[in-house]
């Protein structure tokens, strides 16, 4: 021992405490190899050259770690319980609010859980210990989300319906395969692949469109603890977005030979995010009794302006193009939500939601914010037909299997590009066996890695198979999880029985 | 006397999600339970792994160690995110507020020079070590079989990086506030003789392939390790005039007794279980045969060198000690004694 400190001199810079607190742990093995110490950063085919040039994104140290998110914790939690305790549920805007909380328990919390265990993967087996610390980190913040996620829902399940079994759903039900088969994607993929998927596609490229769209809506229909929560993530969100754009720049920076390899990532991971996005886009235009803003409107800020005018000039530099089939993303942002809230109308019987027409107040804020699609190609045909039915004292209910798309596992119902009456699909064979595709984006992830796509687990297949419970709706159903109330109409639903007794107001209409 | 706020009162339909109520039966669930069972898939994966076309994305399959139901395993201490983080905030917060007081009194300056030596080459170094920890439990965290598991492996693995940082802090203040007992440190990991078992050790760990298999060999060595660092030369210290020593210690100390807790729990599950317990015993078996004595010659380097440093330290035979615990509590659970033997004569 040379040192003889006296008093202690504070000689190091943030960035130099950090570096030696985190990436200092880092040694280079001697007695296995670096391939066996790193087994699955090479079959990808990128190039890293110099671990040491991932810039931290965020230099947080572990204890400053624990000390802002066990007070952010504190705080959360203390809403939460106030609003059990205070029966807060009472001034939602309305019950049906819940159905976008029932998407978001069995289509998003699990995808947290899921991103949970493969961050961890990242901060096993990336060479790199910057890398590896971030990965940590989003690892430990993504179990969080799952778990705060689930806490912050836990109270209304005591009351209402379609959350009760939100785990065994996510796995079944049939619209629940869209965000299920994506996220397996990632995790299936290689550790770059993931990044670049989750990391940089889903946490920056799309997050305001596939995530923060249910904390507003929240915001907007008095659902505190949900924004509560939202604004809680809000930290460790943006700490996740930095680490996304800081991925790709990487990863970019390191070998031109990375470029086209980003770039088809790129490609495809925009395409299977805006199709999860589907599922956002009804939320927004029909579930939500306030409405937020249009698909439209959050499209085109958060992706046309954010994004392509803001993000992809500066990655036009490392030579990165925005992405293959953006144009028919934005071709279809005035009839992505109605064909699918259309289907969700069609199937909400097999779903854990309940579904009704847009009133007429809710017609008019629709046909506003979709002048050019709205009352021709989705109130004439569609809505005025389905009030026709239910004014003669019935319900439209599609009791058949809808086709799916084998890749984004959508029933097939987006348009031909530029024709709003005629329904897109593309086919591919593989192996002597004939596949569906939703458009040409899904075709072209297909293409791509066909030998993947056609392990896909379709809902609509295994019931024909036999495999979810029976022939029937009931035995589909009741494999399902389903419970009296779950799906169906929201008029003369459970939910909107008990919210207008314990309101102390008659159901505003029978089914 | 009491005033009486009247409260609404809505009597809820149901106490709590159904899979909790087909497990635990119609009770109102906790928050860990509600956070935590049944959390990871088991059924309908879409595709198979790219790096590993063998198996599923989640699969009992990676590790030999299996439970027939994934939650026979619950973590004793129930342990979600939040209690999770104001635990170990309050850790580190004690641990920072331990060594202020050291720094502000000058103490690791006052410190004997051969427990400074101590520190600085023999101690320092095992933040290395406890960076390899995190990589094995980051590696069980995702590979595990259910949540419980993965749980507590995801947690031991940010508090391996918040040891190496507690160590590292150490170096800071040793160092006077500069990296140059970190650097000194580091060099010691990569060459020091006394310290090269432990290094290879922890790197054959990593690569093991097999996430229970990786978990048991960190924590045979982690029993021995800890049992001689941070409970044996506590008291040392307190003996020999190196009290600073004793108070940084026990932050470590506490922070293993954590540990074991959900280990020791792991492991009496694997062993309990009615379908897979004969099986899971026979593997612990195999694994403390190959493991334990690598483990307990590597840290024995290690204790030699502290022997040598502090003559009456008794470093080896504690880690001698420690090894016979091990295979006493591993007997304990049914592992044979023969398999889990330290020695090669006695296993063969």
């Amino acid at each position: 021992m040379t040192a003889t400190p006296t008093r202690p001199a504070r000689k190091l810079s943030m960035k130099a405490r950090y570096s030696a607190l985190t990436r200092d742990l880092d040694w280079e093995p001697s007695y296995v190899s670096s391939e066996e110490m790193f087994p699955y950063t090479s079959f990808e085919g990128i190039k890293i050259h110099d671990w040491s040039k991932w810039e931290d994104p965020f230099r947080l140290t572990v204890d400053a770690y624990y000390k802002y998110q066990a007070e952010k914790d504190k705080r959360l939690y203390a809403v939460l319980d106030g609003f059990a305790q205070s029966q807060g549920h009472l001034s939602l805007s309305q019950a049906s609010y819940l159905n976008a909380m029932k998407i978001f328990l069995g289509g998003v919390t699990p995808l947290e859980y899921q991103a949970h265990r493969n961050f961890a993967f990242l901060s096993r087996h990336f060479n790199g210990p910057g890398p590896r610390f971030a990965a940590l980190c989003q690892s430990q913040d993504e179990i969080r989300h799952a778990q705060t996620e689930i806490h912050t829902l836990s109270n209304y399940n005591k009351y209402y319906s379609g959350m009760h079994s939100f785990l065994k759903q996510h796995d079944r039900v049939w619209y629940m395969s869209v965000p299920k088969s994506y996220f397996d994607d990632a995790l299936s993929a290689g550790p770059f692949e993931f990044l670049i998927a989750i990391g940089f596609s889903f946490e920056y490229l799309l997050t305001n469109l596939l995530f923060v769209p249910f904390m507003s809506g929240a915001s907007f229909n008095g659902d505190l603890p949900t924004m509560t929560f939202g604004f809680s993530a809000q930290s460790d969100e943006s700490r996740h977005m930095t680490l996304g754009l800081e991925a790709i720049k990487f990863l970019l920076e390191q070998d031109e030979d990375n470029v086209p390899i980003v770039q088809e990532w790129v490609d495809k991971w925009f395409w299977r995010g805006y199709r999860v996005a589907a599922i956002v886009a009804q939320m927004l235009d029909y579930m939500l009794p306030k409405p937020v803003m249009s698909w439209k409107e959050a499209f085109e800020l958060y992706f046309e302006k954010q994004m392509l005018e803001g993000l992809f000039p500066d990655l036009e530099y490392y030579g990165i193009k925005p992405p293959r089939h953006v144009q028919q993303a934005i071709d279809e942002k005035e009839a992505l939500s109605h064909f699918v809230y259309w289907v969700f109308y069609n199937f909400s019987f097999a779903a854990n939601f309940t579904t009704s027409i847009p009133s007429k107040e809710h017609q008019a804020w629709l046909a506003e914010n979709y002048p050019d699609t709205f009352v021709d190609y989705f109130q004439k045909p569609r809505w005025d037909k389905a009030q026709r039915i239910v004014d003669n004292g019935g319900r439209f209910f599609f009791m058949g299997l809808p086709q799916l798309c084998q890749v984004c596992q959508i029933p097939m119902t987006f348009p031909e590009p530029g024709d709003l009456n005629t329904i897109c699909q593309r086919t591919s064979d593989y192996n002597g066996e004939h596949f569906n595709m939703c458009s040409d984006g899904c075709k072209w992830i297909f293409d791509r890695e066909p030998e993947k796509y056609v392990q896909a687990w379709l809902p609509v297949h295994q019931i024909y198979q036999g495999n979810c419970g029976g022939p029937t709706v009931p035995d589909v159903l009741a494999w399902y999880g389903m419970q009296e109330g779950d799906g169906g109409e929201i008029a003369g639903s459970r939910d909107e029985v008990n919210w207008a007794a314990w309101h102390g107001t008659p159901a505003a209409k029978e089914a | 006397m009491q005033y009486e706020l009247r409260t609404q009162v809505i009597e809820p339909i149901r106490k709590t999600f159904t899979h909790l109520v087909e497990r635990y039966g119609d009770r109102p669930a906790s928050r860990y339970e509600e956070g935590t069972i049944g959390l990871q898939a088991t059924e309908h994966f879409h595709y198979r792994p790219l790096w590993a076309p063998d198996k599923e994305l989640y699969d009992p399959a990676y590790s030999r160690f299996v439970l027939t139901d994934p939650y026979s395993f619950t973590d004793p201490r129930q342990l979600y995110y939040a209690p999770y983080v104001t635990a170990r905030s309050q850790l580190h917060e004690a641990f920072g507020k331990t060594l202020d007081y050291l720094e502000s009194h000058n103490l690791l300056a006052r410190l004997p020079e051969a427990w400074q030596q101590l520190l600085t080459g023999l101690v320092l170094p095992l933040r290395h070590y406890e960076s390899g920890g995190q990589m094995i439990s980051s590696n069980a965290c995702r590979f595990a079989y259910g949540t419980t598991i993965a749980q507590c492996a995801g947690y031991a693995a940010f508090d391996r990086v918040g040891n190496a940082q507690i160590l590292s802090r150490i170096g800071l203040a040793l160092g006077g506030g500069t990296t140059d007992a970190l650097t000194e440190a580091k060099a010691a990991w990569m060459d020091a003789p006394a310290l090269q078992g432990l290094r290879r050790y922890v790197e054959e760990a990593m690569v093991a392939g097999d996430w229970g298999v990786e978990m048991v060999a960190l924590d045979l060595a982690d029993q021995l390790l800890y049992a001689v660092l941070y409970r044996h030369l506590d008291e040392v210290a307190l003996l020999g005039g190196a009290g600073s020593y004793s108070l940084l210690a026990q932050h470590l100390a506490g922070w293993f007794a954590d540990q074991r807790r959900w280990v020791d729990a792991l492991y009496k599950a694997w062993a309990a279980d009615p379908e897979t317990g004969a099986a899971n015993v026979e593997h612990l078996g195999a694994v403390a045969a190959e493991w334990l004595p690598k483990a307990q010659a590597a840290v024995g380097q290690l204790a030699a060198a502290i022997d040598e440093l502090v003559p009456d330290a008794g470093a080896v035979g504690a880690v001698d000690a420690a090894a016979a615990s091990v295979t006493a509590s591993l007997a304990a659970l049914g592992v044979s004694a023969a398999a889990s033997a330290h020695s090669k004569e006695e296993s063969a």
